[in-house]
């Protein structure tokens, strides 16, 4: 089957890319942080509250100094791993399962639900993110839930139309026909025989919205829609520099930077190896 | 290719830099405002950004004497202090002759017109009018004879605008005659507040909706433009009655200078600037840079600012010629409980384990930089009552005994409490205070769930009673103990000002006594018996009484401000030579 | 070409009801209760009630939507709630800064990076292709809320280079204050738009009409300018035309903190204080705007391309 063969020609030449794998290690090596931090294995200075050293610089003992309340500011860049990779996850995994349910029915069925969804879709592209996302976060107020909520609901767009064209396209293809004469319902036809033809789709525009997912929890964390105070997360690093910087204490925008830079970065070259591994034709470097 | 437009911007950044200079006079005051400025509506002078600029607009009766202290009432368009009758209930004041209202093209030939008395009464009627939306009726509200009456009736559409209120009378031009209910012992301080300026009725008439974008008064200065959202600029007002620089002060003010301009005729300053600044950097940075000319001193650059001792300026402030000024402010930082909430509202000795349990003395430093005091009672010094040696006994911070009491409250080791919630604001400030929060209580087995909201969100939940614990600020308005235990009166809870919904009745009936008497040693006592009470029930959690710390730059000149007074801008002068000469070196 | 254009805006209309629908369902539900803010801080259940009946918010649903939509017909958006103020001149006052800023940021943009672009996609895998990509793709690994709060910290303030914060309503004198959140702002986008314009061009490049130009003999250059980059102008156009109304809302973040009275600015308040009027009618406007504009510009590929119109 076509599937088949598509990825592990895919497979091998991600092997044999080497920024592609190094970008794979990365990210693997952020899920390790998170896990290490989430079963409190590592990194266990995130919480540990010590006033009488708050906002110290960065030395041996604390290569990022410490915070407002004394604790550890590496560890706690560490731990907002786990909210970056909560987010990216399941904003981006919503948003790509709204898009591909949306845009298979678009796309499979034409007709008027294709009008409808289309119109939909328009309906909302329309209005600007981050306006719809302000509204969202505040119906149901600030939190992680919501967050993953809000940018799951409102960045679907983009996929659901690569889908719906994609499916456009391979319902009159021959195999599918096939499938019809077979017997195949339409519930099997678009499941099992076109579903895994975007699958390579699906994947690029999974890691391409975890970027958009982690950043907007920087953005909206800054404006006061993030997570609740005192969960880590370098969004809240981020916007409590506004009150840092101007007293020269760097070391927090800093460490939350530059932990958040090496997981964009990855994801960022990994979609591009993926692209390259599933189209050689698009290459893009 | 790529380079050459590299080095074009380059060079047009530069170019840009170059040309970078101020343009504002010399001769003016800028300060920066921590919050937009949303209207210039006297009505709406409860916000204290609203606050710190109308004043210098919109005058009124009285005002406070600029140098002596304790803050004392003197007049301001009055002629005079008011006669009172012998019963208290009757003020006559006769108003100065000759005061006109600012140019405006709201009068017949742009020229301002003379105040008269019934000015004042329709500036005030205003004030009642439920349709102006004004949070300022409480300084009128029972006060005055059928002030309630027209209001009500007014309202539900049964009388009108011009109907006469029993209890204030023009008999002519330059009397006004205030008949009161009850003896009112803050009526003088009430009247010192903006809601109580004097407005024309013609700039209402003509603007309606739009008057708060267009404020005429009798003030020093009047609106020259405002950029929303950016700055507001004010000019000298040519028709102001004029005033002169007081000839007296209390003891210290002629050492510091603040007697050099004794008599000389006001303002000293051709243009006020008020930026709209609302983050700190910003603030801070245009403060160090010249920029404006005095400024508040946020909490993240406090310690760049100030050496330890709390009242000395670091080096390289005091090198940019920098002064600190450090004023009192009457003010307490609590958490409120919502008495009404079936958890803590009927178990006082949860209040007094969470009481117990919250250390005060990091969090005044963390979050105040020391620049106040741990608060025992609502009580802030400096006024009536105030005892220094008064410890609030569930202020000591005590885990054994918190534990104690939590026991005693039902939930021994915080087991069968649900997670009690705290509702805040959502500002990277609040976020910290939250945490705090929440790692005090922890080691009581106490989990707190917090709740951030928009601030207007955040005053909602309040109102409608749904918070559980909460942490607010109050400074009091003028300077009597009367408006910290109104916000402990049964009547006044939510939607009024009593946030924690308290209610007790002896408490109630105290504080409706210590209203008949005059400020006196009989009233301090009823003061610190209400405060016993308060102590016993603790429906708050005193924090802090916080200090007022200003930085100002060398050429600022007679700066004495309290936050109680408002209008001030008139008696500051700028030393133009000092500034041209400092601003090249910052 | 008339029947198109027809055809064009009858499409317009469900867009516009579900623009409006969506923003009524959203912000209306979101809005929390907008009487007890207009009410006043201390007001009585009554008075909130009376406000409530005042506001027209005691009319079903249906009713009050036909109301906004009213309102959106005659630009009445109403007042702030916070501030009183007529929400249409807020707008009228903050479109000249934010686009002021936005306007030449995005011309700069375009200016720099489609060139750029260009001769990467030209020298792919030379040293200048390969250290652009790399700074690029390090640029947006980075959140724009550090560039703001860094910009301002290190550039204005230690290196003394622009004005820290503030606004001139002069022509000539907002520049000063433009200039380094345009330079942000830049930034901020050269980034992306370098590494998306890019693909664009390879991915031209790669097509058989490119190869075939090359076997034919014709010189790299005029392979790339003649062919390549118009070919490749079209999807470039389509998407940097779709951003254009989105540039009157000006950047939140910029505007806030160098203090610009625009309208990122305006939306920044209006989020910290729940101002619902003002958000709904910046929400309801941008799209408009963008629904306009994107018949204007198939309008304009009707012109250009006749096919268009037969679809």
């Amino acid at each position: 089957m076509k599937g088949k063969s598509l990825w592990s020609d895919a497979r091998s030449r991600l092997r044999r890319d080497p920024i592609g794998m190094i970008s794979f290690v990365v990210i693997c090596g952020y899920l390790l942080v998170a896990l290490l931090c989430a079963t409190h294995l590592g990194f266990k200075g995130y919480n540990v509250v010590d006033n009488s050293i708050a906002y110290q610089e960065p030395s041996v003992v604390h290569w990022f100094g410490t915070d407002i309340f004394g604790r550890d500011v590496f560890d706690r860049a560490a731990h907002g791993t786990i909210t970056s990779l909560t987010v990216g996850f399941f904003g981006a995994g919503l948003s790509v399962l709204i898009g591909t349910i949306l845009g298979a029915v678009a796309g499979y069925f034409g007709g008027f639900a294709d009008e409808l969804i289309t119109w939909f879709y328009t309906t909302i592209d329309t209005i600007p993110y981050i306006l719809l996302v302000v509204a969202f976060s505040f119906v149901m107020g600030p939190s992680l839930t919501t967050l993953c909520l809000a940018i799951g609901l409102t960045s679907w767009i983009r996929h659901c139309r690569v889908v719906r064209a994609e499916f456009l396209k391979q319902r009159e293809r021959d195999y599918v026909q096939a499938a019809a004469a077979l017997g195949s319902g339409n519930l099997r036809r678009i499941f099992v025989h076109i579903l895994p033809n975007t699958f390579h789709l699906i994947l690029i525009n999974f890691t391409l919205g975890f970027i958009s997912a982690v950043k907007s929890e920087v953005i909206l964390t800054y404006l006061g829609l993030g997570v609740k105070p005192g969960t880590p997360s370098w969004g809240a690093m981020i916007s409590d520099a506004r009150l840092e910087l101007s007293r020269d204490v760097w070391w927090g925008l800093a460490a939350a930077t530059i932990f958040m830079f090496f997981l964009v970065l990855a994801f960022t070259l990994f979609n591009d190896a993926l692209r390259d591994a599933l189209d050689p034709k698009l290459k893009s470097r | 290719m790529a380079q050459r437009i590299l080095v074009l911007f380059a060079l047009a950044a530069a170019l840009a830099s170059c040309t970078h200079r101020s343009r504002t006079p010399l001769n003016s005051i800028a300060y920066s405002l921590k919050s937009n400025v949303k209207s210039l509506d006297p009505a709406q002078a409860g916000d204290e950004y609203v606050n710190e600029v109308v004043p210098n607009i919109v005058e009124g009766l009285l005002q406070y004497h600029y140098l002596k202290r304790p803050l004392e009432v003197i007049p301001q368009l009055a002629d005079g202090m008011p006669k009172v009758s012998k019963d208290g209930l009757t003020h006559t004041f006769k108003i100065k002759k000759g005061v006109r209202f600012q140019d405006s093209e709201v009068f017949p030939d742009g020229k301002g017109r003379e105040v008269v008395a019934a000015d004042f009464i329709y500036s005030w009627k205003r004030i009642a009018d439920t349709r102006t939306k004004s949070d300022g009726f409480w300084i009128f509200d029972g006060k005055i004879k059928g002030i309630n009456e027209w209001r009500d009736k007014l309202a539900k559409g049964t009388g009108k605008f011009e109907d006469p209120i029993e209890g204030l009378v023009a008999p002519d031009d330059h009397t006004l005659i205030v008949k009161l209910n009850k003896p009112y012992f803050q009526l003088y301080y009430v009247l010192t507040q903006a809601y109580a300026g004097v407005i024309p009725h013609e700039a209402v008439e003509k603007y309606g909706a739009e008057f708060l974008n267009h404020p005429v008064g009798t003030g020093p200065y009047k609106l020259d433009h405002w950029i929303r959202g950016n700055k507001v600029i004010l000019s000298r007002n040519p028709n102001w009655h004029g005033e002169t620089y007081p000839t007296e002060g209390e003891k210290g003010d002629l050492e510091a200078g603040l007697l050099a301009d004794a008599g000389k005729p006001l303002p000293f300053v051709d243009q006020l600037i008020f930026y709209e600044i609302p983050e700190d950097q910003p603030r801070w940075l245009t403060m160090m840079k010249g920029a404006v000319d005095f400024s508040d001193l946020p909490k993240d650059n406090y310690d760049g600012a100030v050496e330890k001792d709390a009242k000395t300026l670091k080096p390289q402030l005091v090198k940019k010629g920098i002064r600190l000024f450090i004023a009192p402010n009457a003010d307490i930082v609590y958490i409120s409980m919502n008495q009404e909430d079936p958890i803590l509202g009927k178990n006082v000795n949860l209040r007094r384990a969470l009481a117990l349990a919250y250390n005060t003395v990091p969090s005044l430093e963390k979050f105040y930089n020391n620049r106040g005091i741990v608060a025992q009672s609502p009580i802030p010094p400096g006024l009536d009552g105030y005892d220094p040696n008064f410890k609030n006994p569930w202020k000591e911070f005590n885990l054994e005994k918190a534990k104690e009491y939590l026991a005693k409250a039902g939930y021994p080791g915080g087991k069968g409490l649900p997670p009690i919630e705290y509702s805040t604001t959502s500002s990277s400030t609040s976020n910290q205070m939250a945490e705090y929060l929440e790692q005090q209580f922890a080691p009581l087995g106490i989990k707190i769930v917090v709740v951030a909201n928009s601030w207007p969100q955040f005053t909602d939940r309040i109102r409608t009673k749904k918070s559980q614990i909460f942490g607010i600020a109050w400074r009091v308005d003028y300077p009597d103990p009367q408006n910290m235990f109104q916000l402990l009166y049964g009547p006044n809870s939510s939607p009024g000002p009593n946030n924690s919904n308290f209610n007790n009745p002896e408490f109630n009936k105290l504080y409706e006594e210590s209203l008949t008497l005059p400020p006196g040693p009989a009233r301090t006592k009823i003061y610190q018996k209400l405060r016993d009470i308060f102590v016993d029930q603790l429906p708050w959690i005193p924090t802090v009484h916080r200090l007022d710390y200003r930085i100002l730059h060398s050429w600022v000149k007679n700066y004495k401000h309290n936050p109680i007074m408002h209008g001030d801008y008139k008696y500051m002068r700028v030393d133009v030579d000092n500034k041209r000469e400092m601003k090249e070196k910052l | 070409m008339g029947k198109y254009i027809f055809r064009r805006v009858l499409y317009m209309i469900p867009i516009l009801f579900g623009v409006t629908l969506v923003t009524f369902l959203l912000f209306n539900v979101a809005g929390g209760d907008p009487a007890a803010q207009a009410a006043g801080r201390y007001a009585t259940p009554a008075q909130i009630q009376a406000m409530r009946v005042e506001m027209g918010l005691d009319k079903p649903m249906v009713v009050q939507y036909l109301n906004m939509v009213k309102q959106i017909f005659t630009l009445d958006w109403g007042r702030s709630w916070s501030s009183k103020q007529q929400i249409s001149i807020l707008i009228k006052e903050g479109v000249g800064p934010s686009l002021s800023l936005t306007i030449p940021a995005f011309i700069l943009t375009l200016l720099i990076s489609i060139p750029l672009a260009l001769v990467m996609a030209y020298k792919r895998n030379s040293i200048f292709d390969k250290s652009l990509l790399v700074s690029c793709l390090a640029l947006i690994s980075i959140s724009s809320v550090f560039y703001v709060l860094a910009g301002q910290y290190f550039i204005s303030y230690k290196l003394g280079w622009f004005p820290i914060w503030g606004w001139d309503p002069t022509w000539e004198g907002r520049w000063d204050y433009v200039a380094l959140p345009l330079l942000i702002m830049v930034i901020l986008s050269i980034g992306g738009d370098i590494l998306f314009f890019r693909t664009v061009f390879l991915e031209e490049m790669y097509q058989d009409y490119v190869r075939t130009a090359r076997s034919k003999g014709l010189p790299e250059r005029r392979v790339l300018f003649k062919h390549v980059l118009k070919n490749a102008l079209i999807p470039i156009i389509t998407l940097v035309v779709l951003e254009i109304p989105f540039l009157i809302l000006g950047s939140l973040l910029l505007e806030s903190y160098f203090g610009i009275p625009g309208l990122g600015n305006l939306i920044y308040r209006a989020i910290q204080e729940s101002d619902f009027p003002v958000i709904k009618a910046m929400t309801i406007m941008s799209a408009v705007l963008y629904i306009v504009l994107q018949l204007v510009t198939d309008v304009l590929y009707a012109l250009v391309d006749p096919k268009v119109r037969f679809e």
